[in-house]
């Protein structure tokens, strides 16, 4: 080990980008080193046991992927994919459902349901949910020469293909609210969709960001108002398949090797230099062809590449980029008896045990208003929640998301409940500092008190423990999720698309840095939620520059448009003829 | 409403593409941990198309380092010591190097200290053990010298090797060792038991607790006859630990990777629930998630009572197995392990500085008396908040990538403690808790409040929660006597891994040569399988086990 | 001076290692650059004068290089190598009649002693083969890691097969200098003399594994010219070398203080001099490679940079142990000439205050000054009585070359002490600085057991020259450990200092090590190192000796790669 490596491909992270990317990659016979700092791979696709037999997510739960590509191209069955298809987890679609509000139960009416089923491509026959998800997410950002209006952005191109009616200019102007105006019918249904979409990137109130946030709902839980539905041994399930698939196709994974500079000569990243305490000192990593970070955006330029090769203009704008929004507070509630709800939230004909098989509630979902409070509250940049908890809007997973023959509490005689979740202010951004964050029984109480106003049993005779996780202990465990922010960057109109992180990089390349992409939830389109997308758009780029050479396994977006000079990522002989 | 419309609903579950309901294979492994990751490794490369079903979230077994603190601070919570890495077929064959596996082996491996700030060093240089046995006794470092140049040879031509080569009948034993002398002095070790040798051959009482401490805390009887061979191999063991740099569970990790780039399937969050059996012989194993994998192999590294009686019927075991797993005899005792979070790494109020620097540090005993009324009390379920004692380890010592925050460090303080303790864990735990922090910080006076930011308490009940193999919390799934070692491990139908069942073989712990970390259990079976389905075995056994084939056994 | 120079080969410090391999490179008419950031060359090999009149030597004292190849091989004679033979190496028999210096007095040595001592010295032969002896321990590179170390292939083994076969045991292997002597000698007192010379001077007489080395430490002093010392001191012993590497066109920089050696792609390329250095932060470039005689610790930690080794490695070096070697000198002016107690006057001289090791009654009292030392208890603990000390010869030099030239004052000297190692005691390496003085009286005490008139009326100086003092000095002598590295059974031959360094070659290529702390055989500026060192080199394609090499007869060359062995032998 103490001479150095060379390899076609260095990736710096090994988290679900780095990972995605690595798979695509090796796929295509190149040689991929990935290096990460912690002892484990996995990044926030991950799953701990704090207590014995007690096992809890502290980060992605739920998996928003399904309408990938990557599941058929790197055939991730193949390395032991596997779904927790609890009993009760597809949720036929007339059944009757319903909203928490501060005053019960609001039943969800067929006008909200068949709304809901229209504008997610759900009306015809087929279906095109599929396509506007991978309309959505699926596909890189257009190069520059092309201008971005109702007939070339992806989704638009989906509806004026499949639900004309639905397309207007408007729509490209529209928050989720104005959109769920136009087609749905009860508050508390809008206000929960919109609250689910605050907390998984796009917000319910963004304007131009009305599909990616209803996209960022329905992909969570297809094909309409079910649950989230969980890969087997959970979302680090999910990983292991992926990085599995690197390593088959013979991807080098080095874990314990934090990189302090990525090496650029002449204009070029050529490398990486680990920081001397890896484990085989500050060797240096040479990549032949590219090196790809897939850390957060803000280190990957002010740490390994420094001031040296930018100019401050450009590195201003990386201090600029905002976190806001994303980080979340999360409770474990480990209890001796099951939770139960208070009899005015009684789903009826809800059987008692089944009760745990509720997501959420999302709480309180009385109105809009409710819903801007709480919003405030987090992005006003206030020092810690002020409002009331039985005001504050939370979301709940119950332990029992999860099929009955993986429980995820194995330690008798105790259930573990949760994530229980809320929205908290971006800890740089808190008066306080970080360490405000730190103050966890005084967090702790609020959101069981939250959790209170639906559970009658949530008190300290059941109650054995409360695990919290504060966004600052997320990001001391996932450097790149900084100021525990789960999708990296707010996925707002301005970084979105062709504008994320910054105009200049959206696609995935550095200008004046040749060899060096960016494949990072904070870096890359579209963003977070464990999606595989980063890496299969990178994919279209790294083609274009001749660097990736895929098989015929691979397709490309139908919506992708080359970028103008370049080679073009839609396989030039048919599918069916092998490229290599 | 229009519901008709919605007849081309996608169910969800179209949209992944899974792991089949039910697959073939040529081999199934239960488990994995060392020794199943260990057979799956080496069957796999061997051709064969291999899966392995592990029933926790991760792989590893008792190879597990993970954030059990805070984020950013990872606990080795089981494995920690690796005995054999300087042995280990699999380390040479799989080219951890490659891996980037690196393996720290500090000079200072064990140390004792006393109430009296007095202290003794067990080194990897026998000279610089043998300086601190001065401080007590003359005759004892010079006797000391004397026996480890023996020991070393006993143990690196005789016992190291036999660990990787199958088990022997007592009485061909016996034959084979009288070809050399030093076979024979080993022999003579066996009859005694670890306190008639310690005490034979050394005076000083601290120096024979310390030793005896080393030679039985994995789990022997010191007053036992017949297995007096494993006090030179865990003192020389003992000399020679290691540490793998990023965390035991990296062993686990380089070894999937073998497993995966030959083409073999893991399965991790699958509990086998059956193993299927058509006419006598297996035909593969049921997974609790419904799936089935088919295989006329199956390889169980699960302790007997999970492989014999929970996954088969019972009623349809030949009688003397049937009734060798009910005589099973758990490990006597398990471990209770406090896992700390400081601010400072502990430091040991001793004369000699250089045990702050100590790989692994014993403390809490002052004589030989208090260590074996300490191990009698735990025999007996109960623990002596008064006189307790064990060893503890400050891992980010050797390994900052442990620590996310530079300047902490991350320590635990293990005991020897009952599995049923009188009174209860649950009831217990806190007070005992306390009482081991006590004994810390009066060993260490730095290890007070203030000082620790985190702390958490694994108990054997924990632990066989975590690793339900472990039953009663036995790290080596089953005790080590004369009786449950060697050709008699697990049984003496089943100690060359192969079983009476057809297909159905045994790769864990509880198989000849056992616990530990050896992969012993694991190479020997891959071997078995190999030979009974004639597949080309492509590796060689090491230079060591050649020495010890041609010596002893041709 | 250009602003970057390059040679063939760099040599960072200027030891007798260093310069005696820049010697034999430049012999092989290599081009050689030594760095020593000292102002003067020699390392531990010096004279100091710390009053006029008065020379003292503050480390290396003795002779123990005698059957060094490289007097042949250098020719050091021609650059002014002369011996001065002492009066008493007239007559080594001298030494029975001396005996052994004990609490009671002199005990006698037998002639048991006297046979079985020159049976195992290989001195009962015809032609004796002590030198060869020797040859096999010191002068020997390691065998390759592919060969596999047995009875039949150790060096001196084979000395012993062929010359004294009654001796060659494989036991051997395992013994003690102790156990050997049991075997060979009679009286425990001379037993313990000799275990307690070869204990100060590397490999000591308790530990297994190493009898025959430790034997061999022990005769190349005690016989070879341990009395007698080279004309002007070890330095000027020294001098012969560094004589000699010019006279071939070594260019040797004092003040030359090398900050990093500079690693390209895993290969060593040259150094990086401090700026605090004479001619500047310049580079200086390796055409074939950077050689380091500077201690095993600070070359990887400091020069090379933990950044480009392995964790292990890292570790290993860390942990390689100073132990044992750190000795305390005394130095004495006093007005009158010391004097023995009757009970210790040399029958032969009479009056002679340089009596070798005190006290030698039992190795009870050795093992205590071992606990003491190597124990760790901080500073020393024994009663003076008991503490053991170890003087040598007033009058080893000829009358011609005085250490003392004032009138009427004597200088005895050196008195030698072991002493934890600085790096073990519990206040730091000034720890014991600090207690110097009370330390100093603590000794004097200690002398007073067999000198009567060493009080504060005849006392005019005591010069201590501390463990830290020597690292102070000799920044290769860490710990101020004399002997570098315990010469221990793990950290000697094939194992020194660690296996994977044994062999003189680094994981980095074209790094090599030669300081004593690195390096079979260790210390006592034997010429070894540079000449097993050779070897290898030669191995490397390196070096291209003319004629005049001959390598060592036990040596194995290793795996496709050249022999040293010359084809038209060496012209020896």
């Amino acid at each position: 080990m103490n001479k150095e490596e060379r390899y076609d491909i260095v990736i710096i992270g090994a988290g679900h980008n780095g990972t995605t990317t690595a798979a695509y990659l090796a796929k295509c016979g190149l040689s991929v080193c990935m290096l990460e700092e912690r002892p484990e791979c996995g990044g926030a696709q991950e799953t701990c046991e704090p207590i014995a037999g007690v096992r809890i997510q502290p980060h992605a739960i739920a998996n928003y992927g399904g309408s990938a590509p990557g599941w058929e191209q790197l055939e991730l069955w193949k390395y032991g994919f596997r779904m927790d298809w609890k009993a009760g987890a597809i949720v036929p679609f007339d059944t009757d459902r319903y909203m928490t509000t501060s005053d019960g139960l609001s039943q969800v009416t067929d006008k909200d349901k068949m709304g809901y089923a229209k504008i997610t491509g759900l009306l015809t026959d087929p279906p095109f949910f599929k396509d506007l998800m991978r309309a959505t997410f699926w596909c890189p950002p257009h190069p520059p020469h092309v201008e971005l209006n109702e007939h070339t952005i992806p989704f638009m191109q989906v509806y004026k293909q499949h639900q004309p009616d639905m397309w207007t200019r408007e729509l490209l102007e529209w928050t989720m609210f104005d959109l769920m105006d136009e087609y749905l019918d009860t508050e508390p249904f809008k206000v929960n969709q919109a609250w689910i979409a605050l907390v998984s990137g796009a917000h319910g109130h963004m304007e131009g960001a009305a599909i990616p946030a209803l996209c960022s709902v329905a992909t969570v839980m297809p094909p309409a108002v079910a649950m989230p539905v969980a890969p087997r041994g959970n979302i680090h399930g999910y990983y292991h398949a992926l990085l599995r698939c690197a390593i088959a196709h013979g991807a080098v994974v080095r874990t314990c090797c934090p990189v302090e500079e990525i090496i650029i000569e002449h204009d070029r990243a050529v490398g990486v230099r680990l920081r001397d305490d890896a484990t085989w000192g500050a060797k240096k990593i040479w990549a032949n062809k590219a090196v790809i970070s897939a850390v957060h955006i803000k280190p990957t330029f002010l740490e390994m590449i420094g001031p040296r090769h930018l100019d401050s203009g450009f590195l201003q704008r990386i201090k600029d980029l905002s976190l806001k929004g994303g980080s979340l507070y999360m409770t474990h509630y480990l209890t001796r008896e099951r939770l139960r709800v208070r009899p005015k939230f009684q789903t009826p004909g809800y059987r008692y045990e089944n009760y745990g098989s509720f997501t959420g509630p999302f709480f309180p979902n009385d109105s809009r208003e409710l819903y801007f409070e709480n919003v405030t509250e987090v992005m006003g940049h206030q020092r810690n929640l002020t409002i009331p908890p039985e005001r504050a809007m939370y979301g709940m997973v119950a332990g029992e998301t999860y099929a009955e023959c993986h429980p995820q509490s194995t330690r008798p005689g105790v259930y573990i409940n949760g994530p229980q979740w809320m929205l908290v202010p971006t800890p740089e951004y808190n008066v306080d500092g970080m360490d405000a964050m730190e103050d966890k029984v005084k967090w702790n109480e609020y959101m069981r008190k939250a959790l209170s106003q639906v559970v009658e049993n949530l008190d300290s005779d059941n109650i054995v423990q409360i695990i919290g996780e504060s966004p600052r202990e997320q990001e001391f465990r996932n450097t790149g999720m900084l100021g525990g922010s789960w999708y990296g960057l707010r996925c707002d109109r301005d970084q979105w698309w062709n504008e994320r992180p910054l105009p200049e990089l959206a696609r995935y390349r550095v200008p004046g840095i040749d060899g060096l992409y960016l494949s990072h939830q904070s870096s890359a389109h579209p963003g977070g939620l464990c999606l595989m997308a980063v890496g299969y758009n990178l994919m279209h780029i790294l083609i274009e520059d001749g660097i990736a050479e895929p098989g015929d396994w691979w397709y490309a977006s139908p919506w992708y448009i080359p970028e103008k000079g370049k080679k073009s990522a839609i396989p030039s002989r048919p599918s069916s003829v092998a490229t290599r | 409403m229009k519901k008709r419309e919605l007849v081309g609903q996608p169910h969800p579950q179209c949209f992944f593409s899974e792991f089949p309901a039910e697959s073939d294979w040529d081999a199934v492994v239960i488990g994995a941990g060392p020794n199943g990751l260990i057979t799956a490794a080496y069957l796999a490369r061997a051709g064969l198309k291999v899966a392995i079903v592990e029933r926790r979230y991760e792989i590893g077994g008792g190879l597990a380092t993970e954030e059990i603190l805070y984020p950013g601070f990872y606990s080795n919570m089981h494995a920690i010591y690796h005995l054999m890495v300087d042995f280990m077929p699999a380390i040479k064959d799989f080219d951890m190097e490659r891996h980037g596996l690196v393996w720290i082996k500090p000079n200072l491996q064990t140390a004792m200290v006393f109430e009296d700030g007095g202290s003794l060093l067990l080194t990897r240089m026998i000279e610089d053990t043998m300086d601190s046995f001065h401080k007590y006794s003359d005759k004892d470092a010079v006797a000391f010298g004397k026996l480890m140049r023996n020991w070393r040879r006993i143990v690196s031509e005789i016992l190291a090797p036999a660990t990787y080569i199958p088990a022997m009948a007592p009485i061909d034993l016996t034959v084979a060792m009288q070809r050399t002398e030093i076979g024979r002095e080993m022999l003579e070790l066996v009859e005694q038991s670890p306190l008639e040798i310690v005490n034979k051959n050394f005076e000083n009482d601290r120096i024979r607790a310390f030793l005896l401490y080393i030679s039985c805390m994995w789990g022997l009887d010191p007053r036992e006859t017949g297995i007096g061979f494993y006090v030179p191999l865990l003192i020389d063991r003992g000399m020679n630990k290691c540490y793998l740099h990023g965390g035991s569970h990296k062993l686990a990790g380089a070894l999937s990777r073998e497993i995966v780039r030959a083409g073999g399937t893991i399965l991790e969050s699958s509990d086998v629930i059956k193993i299927n059996r058509h006419n006598g012989s297996v035909t593969g194993v049921e997974l609790m998630e419904g799936r089935t994998l088919n295989s006329d192999v199956v390889i169980s590294s699960l302790d007997p009572h999970t492989t014999f009686f929970d996954l088969m019927d019972k009623k349809k075991l030949p009688t003397d197995l049937k009734e060798s797993v009910e005589r099973w005899k758990y490990d006597k005792w398990s471990f209770n392990t406090l896992h700390v979070v400081s601010k400072e790494a502990p430091h040991y109020a001793c004369g000699d500085p250089w045990v702050d620097e100590s790989f692994m540090t014993i403390f809490g005993f002052e004589s030989t008396k208090q260590l074996l009324a300490h191990w009698d009390n735990v025999v007996a379920g109960k623990l002596d908040k008064n006189s307790l004692g064990g060893h503890a380890t400050c891992e980010s010592f050797l390994d900052s990538h442990l620590v996310r925050k530079p300047g902490n460090h991350i320590s635990f303080f293990q005991i020897h403690a009952p599995y049923n303790l009188e009174g209860g864990w649950d009831k217990r735990g806190p007070e005992i808790k306390e009482a081991m922090l006590a004994k810390w910080e009066k060993a260490a006076p730095n290890m007070k409040r203030e000082n620790i930011v985190m702390s958490t308490q694994e108990t054997p009940k924990d632990i066989e929660i975590r690793f339900p193999n472990m039953r009663r919390g036995s790290i080596k799934h089953g005790d080590y006597t004369p009786i449950q070692m060697g050709c008699f491990r697990p049984n003496e139908a089943c100690s060359n891994h192969n079983t009476p069942i057809k297909g159905l073989y045994l790769c864990g712990a509880s198989t000849y040569p056992g616990g530990l970390v050896l992969g012993g259990p694991g190479y020997l079976a891959a071997n078995r399988v190999a030979e009974d389905l004639g597949v080309k075995k492509w590796w060689k056994p090491t230079k060591e086990m050649e020495h010890y084939i041609k010596t002893y056994l041709t | 001076m250009p602003k970057e120079e390059r040679y063939d080969f760099v040599i960072v410090g200027g030891g007798p290692n260093g310069v005696g391999t820049a010697a034999y490179l430049a012999k092989c008419g290599a081009s050689v650059c030594v760095l020593e950031e000292r102002p003067e060359a020699g390392g531990a090999v010096e004279n100091t004068e710390p009053i006029p009149g008065v020379r003292i030597t503050p480390h290396a004292m003795y002779m123990y290089a005698g059957p060094a190849p490289a007097f042949e091989q250098l020719e050091l004679h021609k650059y002014g190598f002369r011996m001065d033979w002492s009066p008493q190496s007239k007559n080594l028999a001298d030494q029975q009649l001396r005996g052994v210096a004990t609490t009671y007095g002199l005990a006698p040595i037998t002639d048991k002693d006297a046979l079985g001592w020159a049976k195992i010295s290989g001195m009962l032969t015809s032609p004796p083969f002590i030198k060869e002896l020797l040859r096999s321990i010191f002068w020997c590179p390691p065998h390759p890691s592919e060969v596999e170390i047995t009875a039949e292939n150790i060096p001196y083994m084979q000395v012993y097969k062929k010359h004294q076969p009654d001796v060659w045991t494989e036991e051997l292997l395992d013994m003690t200098m102790f156990d050997l002597m049991d075997e060979y000698l009679e009286t425990e007192p001379i037993k313990v003399m000799h275990a307690m010379v070869a204990w100060y001077s590397g490999a000591a007489g308790h530990w297994e594994g190493v009898a025959i080395p430790a034997l061999g430490c022990d005769i190349t002093l005690t016989i070879y010219g341990g009395i007698s010392v080279p004309r002007g001191g070890m330095h000027g012993y020294f001098h012969s070398i560094i004589r000699c590497a010019i006279a071939h066109g070594v260019v040797v920089r004092t003040c030359c203080p090398v900050d990093e050696i500079i690693i390209q792609d895993g290969r060593a390329v040259g150094v990086r001099l401090r700026e605090t250095a004479t001619t500047d932060e310049k580079r200086i470039w390796a055409n074939k490679a950077v050689i380091s005689d500077v201690d095993v610790k600070q070359t990887f930690t400091k020069l090379v940079g933990t950044q480009h080794l392995s964790s292990s490695f890292r570790r290993k070096v860390e942990d390689i142990s100073l132990k044992g070697g750190s000795i305390w000198v005394s130095h004495l002016l006093t007005r009158e000439k010391l004097r023995c107690r009757p009970k210790f006057r040399n029958p032969i001289s009479g009056d002679d205050a340089g009596l070798g090791p005190y006290p030698c009654d039992s190795r009870e009292i050795y093992y205590e000054h071992v606990a003491d030392v190597d124990g760790r208890r901080g500073k020393p603990t024994m009663p003076p009585e008991r503490l053991m000390w170890l003087s040598t010869p007033g009058d080893r030099f000829d009358a011609a070359d005085s250490q003392c030239t004032i009138p009427g004052r004597y200088l005895a000297s050196p008195y030698y002490t072991y002493v934890p190692p600085p790096e073990y005691t519990v206040g730091g390496p000034d720890a014991l600085d600090k207690v110097k003085e009370e330390i100093n009286a603590y000794l004097r005490k200690a002398f007073s057991q067999t000198i009567e008139n060493l009080n504060d009326d005849t006392l005019v100086h005591h010069w201590a020259n501390t463990p830290y003092e020597s690292e102070f000095r000799n920044t290769g002598l860490i710990g101020g450990t004399w002997c570098g590295t315990r010469h221990c059974d793990d950290q000697w031959g094939e194992n020194r200092p660690i296996p994977e360094l044994s062999r003189y070659r680094t994981p980095i290529e074209g790094l090599y090590l030669c300081n004593q702390t690195a390096c079979h055989p260790g210390g006592l500026a034997l010429m070894a190192i540079p000449y097993n060192l050779m070897h290898i080199l030669i191995e490397d394609g390196l070096a291209e000796p003319g004629k005049w090499w001959y390598p060592s007869p036990w040596y194995i060359p290793q795996q496709d790669k050249v022999s040293a062995v010359p084809r038209h032998g060496g012209d020896k």
